[in-house]
C-alpha cells in the first residue's frame, strides 16, 4: 500500500505560506535594520547607546570602532526641551 | 541638571559651546556600542583603579559628580583610549568578528563565546589583559569559560 502522498500536498502549502511569510518578514526587518538582526528588549540603557551610535556614525544600527570620535561629538548631545507648564 | 526628565519635549537645543580653556581637553571614545561592549572587560582590567575612583568620586559628590569628577573622567578616557588603541593595533580581526556578531545578536554575550575566545587569546597574548567577570562566586567556572552555554540560540555559536 503507498503512501497517500495526495493527502500531504494542503500541509504542505500551508508550511510553504508560512515559511514564505516568515522569511519575507525577516527580510523586511533586516532592511530595516541596515541587513542585521532586529534588536529586542531593548531598555532605557540600550537605546542611549544607540543614541549615541547614531551621533557617532550618523545610522541608528551603525557601528564604528575608531578610539577618537569625529569632531564635534563632544557637544552634539541634545538637551530636550519642553515647554513650562504653570 | 534639570529636576526631572522632560516629558513632552518638543524640540531639541544643541548647545555648542565648548568647554572653557582651563579644562584639559581629552578627546572622546569613537567606538560605538557593540565594540565597546566587546573591549569592556580588556578595559576593566587594565583601568581597574581610574574606574573605581570615578564611582568613588560620583557616589561621594552627592548629586555635584559631573562637575566636580572632570578629572577622574579624563583618566578613564585616556586609558580606555590607549586599550581601544592597542585592540585596534594586535587583535582587529578577532575583534572586528566578535563585535559585528554581537551586533547581530542584541549585543548578548552569550550568543557569541565562538568569537570570544580567539580575542581573548589574542588580547592575552599580545596585551597581557585577562577578562574576568567581578563578583562572580569562586567555586564555581565563569561563565565565559563554560562549554556550554544554556541560554545560547544554536549550537554553532558557541
Amino acid at each position: 500500500m503507498g503512501v497517500p502522498f495526495e493527502a500531504f500536498i494542503p500541509y504542505a502549502i500551508m508550511l510553504g505560506m508560512f515559511g514564505f511569510s516568515g522569511a519575507a518578514l525577516s527580510k523586511l526587518r533586516a532592511m530595516q535594520n541596515g541587513g542585521k538582526r532586529a534588536r529586542h528588549s531593548v531598555d532605557t540603557w540600550d537605546r542611549q547607546m544607540m543614541d549615541r551610535d547614531r551621533r557617532l556614525t550618523g545610522f541608528l544600527r551603525g557601528q564604528t570602532d575608531n578610539v577618537r570620535a569625529p569632531a564635534g561629538f563632544e557637544l552634539s548631545n541634545p538637551w530636550r526641551i519642553e515647554r513650562a507648564f504653570i | 541638571m534639570a529636576a526631572r526628565q522632560p516629558r513632552f519635549n518638543q524640540q531639541v537645543l544643541i548647545d555648542t559651546t565648548p568647554l572653557p580653556d582651563s579644562i584639559p581637553k581629552v578627546p572622546e571614545i569613537g567606538a560605538s556600542s557593540a565594540p565597546l561592549l566587546s573591549a569592556s572587560y580588556f578595559i576593566g582590567a587594565r583601568c581597574k583603579a581610574y574606574g573605581d575612583d570615578y564611582m568613588l568620586c560620583k557616589t561621594e559628590s552627592n548629586g555635584k559628580g559631573e562637575t566636580e569628577c572632570l578629572r577622574e573622567g579624563r583618566k578613564v578616557t585616556r586609558c580606555a583610549a590607549s586599550v581601544l588603541d592597542d585592540i585596534n593595533k594586535s587583535c582587529l580581526e578577532q575583534f572586528r568578528a566578535h563585535w559585528e556578531c554581537l551586533d547581530n545578536n542584541n549585543q548578548q554575550l552569550w550568543q557569541c563565546r565562538r568569537w570570544e575566545r580567539p580575542l581573548n587569546k589574542c588580547v592575552f597574548d599580545n596585551l597581557k589583559l585577562e577578562k574576568t567577570i567581578p563578583g562572580a562566586p569562586e567555586n564555581e567556572i565563569p561563565v565565559h569559560l563554560r562549554k556550554r552555554q544554556i541560554f545560547a540560540h544554536s549550537i554553532a555559536t558557541q
